[in-house]
């Protein structure tokens, strides 16, 4: 099983994200589970979810502790959260803003805030990168195609798809590794 | 059928879209507000004929189902905790007369303190208003159970209570295999009972005198009594459609086991992986998950329990001084000995697999022997 933790800050679209790779997963012919955690549900506040994907039905009915990846769509929340060692970690970063190369944790960084106002996503205060960053967590993953990531946008996302899609296309062309 | 990504809010919705509801009336409440938004939308879309009641409170939205239910109209409603609290009154009154409502509950701590994580003392301190209760332990049951209970409460005109850990099961979404057409003969059998006619002027909630309180209770006993018999029917039925088994006591594991796991609920789902936990440890095990809790199945449990040296019931509920609910009834029904109770994850509070094996293996060791009231807290 593959835990999968999306982490950002209120208005940014984490919960969407959780839905739409949970989503994506499904639509690859894996079993998914999108476990949201609730709290305080303003902008700008620490919003948390994760996705669980396996071959098999997943049991587990408690928040996932330690995920194996993580999505960050807010990198100042970098130091509050959980990795498995040698995991992954996307983050929404223009540049390497001092982190560096190491052998715990594999760094990506995409500078989603750029592309989502690029596509006209969300505002300059609050621009939504959610759609953008599994873009380019689909490349960096390799686990499902970009083609389902579009069937599942257009699904969800109606006359907003074509815009998301581009902000994804984006991203996965200019995710780097640190 | 057709697999969708549902969380139990978004099943329960989808499947009262598919039930033929001619009325819902309903208050939000979190964590079950999206049941009702998902339904707003659909009717707004048009893709529901159903005619949505806005109320004021959760007394009002169980008063206009009540009154919706007696001239016939199939109803549905949803709520959580400090509403489902606040329609007590309106429940005795639903189930007195026999209004075949079905309503889901989104399981919810009560304050104080203020909380909105998964807990069902709310649902179970309304265990005595003659409501039958069914708890739904992941998405694809809470849907599937109230394509169950429209018909069961049709048919012997009782109210049914479906309830979902907040949520753990609300809003935790998965694979759900849901009907397309297959299932319209199934659910437009509608049986739903006319007390008030106005060609025919009658009244209900009358006064009784004391001879006339007791034959009119006996008959509200008859109803709820004959619910477990009617439920094996209907559930026969469903699996004809669906190909699943829905029976009041769910099982996973070894049928000669030692140990015992009871829960209920979202617990009920994470216990399968202690069954498995257990088993590579050699210990034979066996889940036991209450999916109908009223009417109780007391023969059903009799029946699990047979042969087993130890059982452990894990309850995310708590009746103040005395313990677990669940673990209470079953000895209240069944006066057994060999039995520890766990009080466990009140407030939203995680319960683990691990948890749950360690537990089980200290209870079946004899090293743990009496309840554990508040898991994890000294």
């Amino acid at each position: 099983m593959k835990e999968i933790g999306l982490h950002g800050r209120g208005g940014q679209g984490v919960v969407t994200a959780g839905e739409l790779l949970a989503n994506i997963y499904f639509k690859e012919g894996y079993e998914v589970q999108f476990m949201p955690s609730y709290g305080a549900e303003r902008r700008g506040s620490p919003s948390n979810a994760y996705v669980r994907v396996d071959e098999k039905k997943v049991l587990q009915r408690y928040p996932v502790r330690i995920p194996d990846e993580i999505i960050v769509l807010n990198a100042t929340l970098l130091h509050n959260l959980a990795l498995k060692e040698r995991g992954i970690a996307l983050l929404n970063l223009s540049s390497n803003s001092g982190l560096k190369k190491n052998d715990k944790v594999k760094l990506f960084i995409v500078d989603v805030n750029k592309i989502a106002l690029e596509c006209k996503l969300g505002t300059p205060v609050t621009p939504h990168v959610n759609t953008a960053i599994l873009g380019a967590y689909c490349k960096i993953s390799g686990d499902f195609s970009f083609d389902s990531l579009k069937k599942v946008y257009e699904e969800k996302l109606g006359k907003m798809a074509k815009l998301n899609i581009e902000a994804a296309e984006k991203a996965y062309d200019s995710v780097r590794e640190i | 059928m057709k697999k969708l990504v549902l969380g139990g809010n978004d099943a329960v919705a989808y499947a009262v879209k598919q039930c033929y509801v001619d009325v819902v009336s309903a208050y939000p409440i979190t964590p079950q507000t999206s049941i009702i938004e998902n339904i707003a939308h659909f009717i707004a879309k048009g893709e529901m004929k159903t005619r949505f009641i806005k109320v004021e409170s959760e007394h009002s939205a169980m008063a206009a189902a009540i009154g919706s239910a007696v001239v016939g109209s199939r109803v549905f409603t949803a709520t959580s905790s400090q509403g489902l609290l606040l329609m007590h009154e309106m429940l005795h009154w639903a189930a007195g007369l026999g209004a075949p409502i079905v309503m889901a509950n989104a399981n919810r701590a009560v304050a104080p303190p203020w909380s909105i994580w998964a807990d069902q003392v709310d649902s179970l301190s309304q265990r005595d208003t003659g409501w039958i209760q069914f708890y739904a332990s992941n998405s694809q049951e809470a849907y599937d159970l109230l394509f169950l209970s429209f018909r069961l409460a049709e048919k012997v005109k009782n109210p049914v209570m479906v309830c979902m850990d907040g949520f753990l099961v609300t809003h935790t979404k998965e694979p759900v295999a849901t009907f397309e057409d297959e299932i319209t003969d199934f659910i437009k059998i509608k049986d739903t009972p006319v007390f008030l006619d106005v060609d025919k002027p009658e009244a209900v909630g009358a006064l009784a005198f004391p001879k006339d309180y007791m034959p009119v209770k006996l008959e509200q006993i008859k109803r709820i009594s004959s619910a477990k018999k009617e439920f094996y029917n209907i559930a026969k039925e469903f699996e004809d459609v669906s190909r699943k088994e829905y029976k009041p006591l769910y099982t996973y594991g070894y049928s000669n086991a030692d140990i015992v796991l009871v829960a209920m609920g979202s617990n009920a789902e994470t216990a399968h992986l202690a069954i498995d936990l257990l088993d590579k440890e050699g210990i034979k095990s066996k889940l036991v998950k209450i999916v109908m809790f009223r009417p109780f199945p007391k023969d059903e449990f009799e029946k699990e329990f047979k042969g087993a040296k130890k059982i452990v019931v894990f309850d995310r509920n708590i009746s103040m001084g005395k313990g677990g609910i669940t673990k209470d009834e079953i000895v209240g029904a069944l006066g057994i000995k060999n039995i520890v109770g766990v009080v466990c994850g009140l407030g939203g509070v995680d319960v683990t697999e691990i948890e749950m094996a360690n537990i089980a293996k200290d209870v079946l060791e004899n090293k743990i022997t009496e309840d554990i009231i508040l898991w994890g807290e000294k």
